[in-house]
């Protein structure tokens, strides 16, 4: 994975004054801006892995902000979304937000509330990227356990003890100990409260898939 | 090219032709069989008035064969030609002597026979035929002439001119009582009927032949015409409606249009001017911002604040185009010389509806023609809206107090239209701000009409004004340009 040196604002209008003034001000408080002219050439070559957000003005010509707004919702594009707009009626923001807007920003906006909601966007994105990646290690990790690892790892978290777990599964309590030690070392956890709250949530899901 | 259009005009009216037809037809239909029953009433009581005199007549010889008969006259029976002149000739057979034919000794026979009188033979080609009574001791016979026999006063119209043809028929022989006027094709009336004497059963044969002339064609075309002419009426009534429906539709689109393209300019003049602001804002913001670090980031803060510059500008220029739009490109184009209570009274029809509704009769000036300077349609805006403005009024107090009168008064050079209501009246403060834009007591109003009205009128050469109506209700003054009556 690619780790990104700072965070990075694609601002999308297709005025140029504005364009440039919103970036000046994004700037001044040390967030990287890289502006965009056309809907088109953004959703062609923004970089998708980055962390960051994206500030995407509603009126365009050619396609509508909204359009845009739905095509990287449907690309599955994490980065949140921040609708920028002139007019802002009741009946648009609402649909801004039905297609999954994370913010609904009227038009001349102040910067305070601007600079702020960039911020928070972009604080959002590194938390859900760094879950996600956390996640991930844990399922890579979760894959690699034994068939009755696993077995011994779901009993462990439904709260059975050493003895209890050896008497569900006829095995002797020095084997479940072995399983024990086994599963925690390739799970990389510490203490039994780390293991159930970064695994529970995996255990639970594939005893579900599995049943 | 024309017979198209011709074409096209029926397809349009087909219903209404369609109407037309069936109702014509029907009623023509309606009135030739009333004629036709008519006629055929006519002609059976008149056949029955002919067999009824016939055979009063008949049953008179049997009553005179039977006095004949009773008395045994001796003599003078021959006076009886003078009194009954279709008895040609009274024959008697005195006891022991025998008639001359052959015929009458078998008539007497049978008479003997029936105790009646008999029929003693019938030679209707020279219109005659013969009666005899057996009795003793003489017997008497009557020759009866059948053209003499008929009854003139009695009989129905004249035998000659009568188009109903009349026989008397018995054993082959046909005797023509009356020729008539006999054709094919048409109605046939017929009437047949024994006369009503056992001695003489004539039949008694009435027939009638009407032709198409005969049918009562002027009424028929009458009600035709009138068919035609109340479906005229009916269709210029609809579409005098449909007419008004139109105009009612057009000036109710018209305002909508109206409100619509307000609506649309005030979305692009938010756009328009959002855009600078955006930058100025924005601009200014971050040169504040580059201002206040340490060290301040001077070149860049003043390139902010130049930009922001510029963008004021563009904000400007904006406004200055909008104002270059909205501006009438020509004021006082379309001006023509035009009849001010006519325009109101055009106002009013479309209006109608509203007036009815809310129980107002609005009280018109007397004069009967007013002539100004404008322009046609934007007058009829202004007198629009005053109106609707005044019917708002006046749903405000009861509907006794309605009241809306309108004066034309001529000033020097000027028509001045005074518009008086006795709605709720106009509060100080309102009357202040009334005719600026924007400004409304109304809830969901925009708060145009009035400034709209205002700058119409001064479009025009004219002005508005409002004051009070005392003791109540408000009064609007249009002025306008008097023109020359032309």
């Amino acid at each position: 994975m690619t780790t990104p040196l700072s965070p990075l604002i694609h601002l999308i209008d297709d005025d140029a004054a504005v364009r440039e003034s919103l970036a000046l001000l994004i700037s001044t408080v040390g967030l990287r801006v890289e502006t965009w002219a056309e809907p088109q050439a953004f959703l062609a070559g923004f970089a998708r892995e980055g962390i960051g957000a994206i500030l995407l003005d509603v009126r365009m010509p050619g396609i509508s902000g909204l359009s845009v707004l739905d095509q990287l919702i449907a690309e599955g594009v994490d980065q949140p979304v921040i609708m920028l707009t002139g007019h802002g009626t009741v009946d648009l923001c609402r649909r801004a937000f039905k297609a999954g807007a994370a913010e609904f920003l009227e038009k001349p906006v102040d910067d305070d509330q601007l600079l702020e909601t960039l911020q928070n966007a972009v604080r959002q994105h590194v938390q859900s990227r760094q879950r996600n990646s956390a996640d991930r290690a844990a399922q890579e990790r979760y894959a690699q356990l034994s068939e009755r690892e696993r077995e011994v790892l779901g009993l462990i978290v439904a709260g059975l003890t050493n003895k209890e777990i050896g008497r569900a599964l006829a095995l002797s309590p020095r084997t479940v100990e072995t399983h024990r030690a086994n599963l925690f070392a390739k799970l990389q956890a510490e203490s039994l409260a780390q293991l159930i709250r970064q695994y529970a949530s995996l255990v639970e899901a594939a005893e579900g898939g599995t049943p | 090219m024309d017979r198209l259009r011709i074409f096209r005009a029926l397809l349009q009216l087909r219903w209404w032709l369609l109407a037309g037809i069936t109702l014509a037809l029907g009623g023509a239909l309606l009135i030739g069989q009333q004629a036709l029953d008519s006629l055929r009433a006519a002609f059976e009581t008149d056949a029955r008035i002919v067999h009824r005199v016939l055979s009063q007549r008949v049953v008179q010889h049997e009553a005179i064969l039977a006095t004949l008969s009773l008395l045994q006259p001796e003599q003078g029976e021959d006076r009886l030609s003078a009194v009954y002149s279709q008895i040609l000739a009274v024959r008697r057979r005195a006891d022991g002597a025998s008639w001359p034919e052959a015929r009458l000794s078998a008539a007497e026979a049978a008479s003997r026979q029936t105790q009646r009188v008999a029929l003693a033979g019938q030679d209707f080609a020279r219109g005659r035929y013969t009666l005899l009574l057996a009795g003793l001791p003489a017997s008497h016979a009557l020759d009866i002439g059948l053209r003499e026999m008929l009854p003139r006063e009695e009989w129905p119209g004249d035998p000659q001119q009568s188009p109903m043809r009349v026989e008397l028929q018995h054993a082959g022989e046909v005797f023509l009582i009356q020729p008539g006027r006999l054709h094919a094709g048409g109605w046939q009336f017929a009437f047949e009927k024994h006369l009503a004497a056992a001695s003489q059963p004539f039949n008694v044969v009435a027939r009638r032949s009407i032709g198409w002339p005969e049918l009562p064609w002027g009424l028929m075309l009458g009600w035709t015409l009138l068919v035609a002419l109340g479906l005229a009426l009916a269709w210029r009534v609809r579409q005098q409606q449909i007419a008004r429906q139109r105009a009612e539709e057009l000036l109710r689109m018209g305002q909508v249009a109206r409100l619509n393209s307000l609506g649309e300019l005030a979305a692009g003049m938010a756009h328009e001017l959002n855009q600078p602001l955006t930058a100025v804002l924005a601009n200014t913001q971050a040169a504040c911002r580059l201002l206040a670090d340490e060290p301040p980031e001077l070149d860049t803060a003043r390139q902010a604040m130049t930009q922001a510059v510029e963008q004021a500008r563009r904000a400007s220029e904006v406004v200055g185009r909008l104002r270059r739009v909205v501006e009438r490109p020509e004021a006082g184009s379309g001006i023509v010389s035009l009849d001010l209570l006519a325009s109101l009274r055009n106002v009013l029809h479309l209006l109608e509806p509203e007036t009815l509704r809310r129980g107002i009769a609005p009280q018109l000036p007397t004069e009967s023609v007013c002539w100004a300077r404008a322009e046609p349609v934007a007058l009829e805006q202004i007198l629009h809206n005053l109106l609707m403005n005044a019917f708002q009024a006046l749903d405000q107090v009861p509907a006794g107090q309605r009241s809306l009168r309108i004066d034309i008064k001529r000033r020097e050079g000027f028509i001045e239209l005074q518009l008086r209501d006795s709605g709720p009246g106009i509060p100080e403060e309102v009357m202040q701000h009334l005719f600026e834009p924007f400004y409304t007591t109304r809830a969901g109003g925009l708060g145009l009409g009035l400034s709209l009205c205002e700058t119409l009128a001064l479009s025009m050469g004219g002005s508005l004004r409002a004051e009070a109506n005392p003791p109540q209700g408000a009064c609007f003054i249009l002025t306008l340009p008097a023109a020359e009556a032309a």
